[in-house]
């Protein structure tokens, strides 16, 4: 099976001590390691204003991260984990490699169109200069 | 970003309860109209006060050859929000279809994450 990318983020009470959210993000990774996936990035965003209440939370502990994996069991699992996990308010997990494989098409056919184009341009744009090489080689010979 | 948008808004259905009828159309004026016919016909530019120039609105996502727009920045997707936490519709902020469309997968997921107010709060 293919592997998977997917962004999980997750909430903690904004009143947590980071110690915690520490012992959070290693339950992720044992999990992720247990199912043979594996945690590429974790980034703590830190504590931020969320756009609404949340448990009559006004803020939260950010934390983003990016999961790889083949084996899809895994982010049920680390679903399940999130919600047993006492400091989690929030958790969000999004399938991304759909989309950065589009993403990535994108920018090969942009990457591949712009390259064509100052081939074609030049001959198009200044029709002169195109005629005019062809001409000097005659010249010259 | 609403209140920019608002006197665009608001200009076409002003147009047609005006007297001289909608510059655009020459439906309600009527092309055989009593005024003199200034070259096209139902006159567009006659009313002097009546035409105003619009300004063509361009994607913001295709100006940046945008491939992917990305839910976890919450800054760039909240111009695109009206004040109670709608979408802005196509026809106020000119985003492109294909771009809109991905906006609001966008918007809708940060939503989820708390990036963005599903309502406005009070």
């Amino acid at each position: 099976m293919e592997e998977r990318q997917y962004d999980l983020i997750f909430i903690c009470r904004p009143d947590t001590p980071e110690s915690d959210v520490d012992k959070v993000i290693s339950t992720l990774e044992h999990a992720a390691a247990e199912k043979g996936g594996k945690i590429e990035k974790t980034e703590k965003w830190g504590r931020k204003r969320m756009a609404y209440r949340v448990q009559r939370l006004r803020e939260g502990f950010y934390v983003y991260m990016v999961v790889r994996s083949t084996h899809g069991e895994l982010v049920k699992e680390l679903e399940r984990r999130l919600k047993v996990a006492d400091p989690v308010i929030k958790y969000l997990t999004v399938r991304l490699d759909e989309e950065m494989k589009r993403q990535e098409k994108l920018k090969r056919h942009r990457e591949r169109r712009a390259a064509r184009r100052p081939r074609k341009t030049a001959p198009a744009a200044p029709p002169s200069p195109g005629s005019g090489e062809q001409q000097q080689p005659a010249a010259t010979a | 970003m609403t209140e920019e948008n608002a006197p665009q808004q608001q200009a076409p259905p002003a147009a047609p309860s005006a007297p001289s009828g909608p510059p655009r159309f020459s439906g309600p004026g009527g092309p055989g109209g009593p005024r003199p016919q200034g070259g096209r016909p139902g006159g567009p530019a006659k009313r002097g006060k009546r035409s105003f120039v619009r300004k063509k609105k361009v994607c913001r996502f295709c100006v940046e050859k945008a491939d992917f727009i990305d839910y976890k920045r919450a800054e760039i997707l909240a111009p695109f929000l009206q004040e109670r936490g709608k979408i802005l519709p196509r026809r106020i902020t000119g985003t492109c279809a294909r771009h809109q469309r991905w906006l609001t997968v966008a918007i809708k997921r940060a939503q989820n994450i708390a990036l963005l107010p599903f309502a406005a709060e009070l």
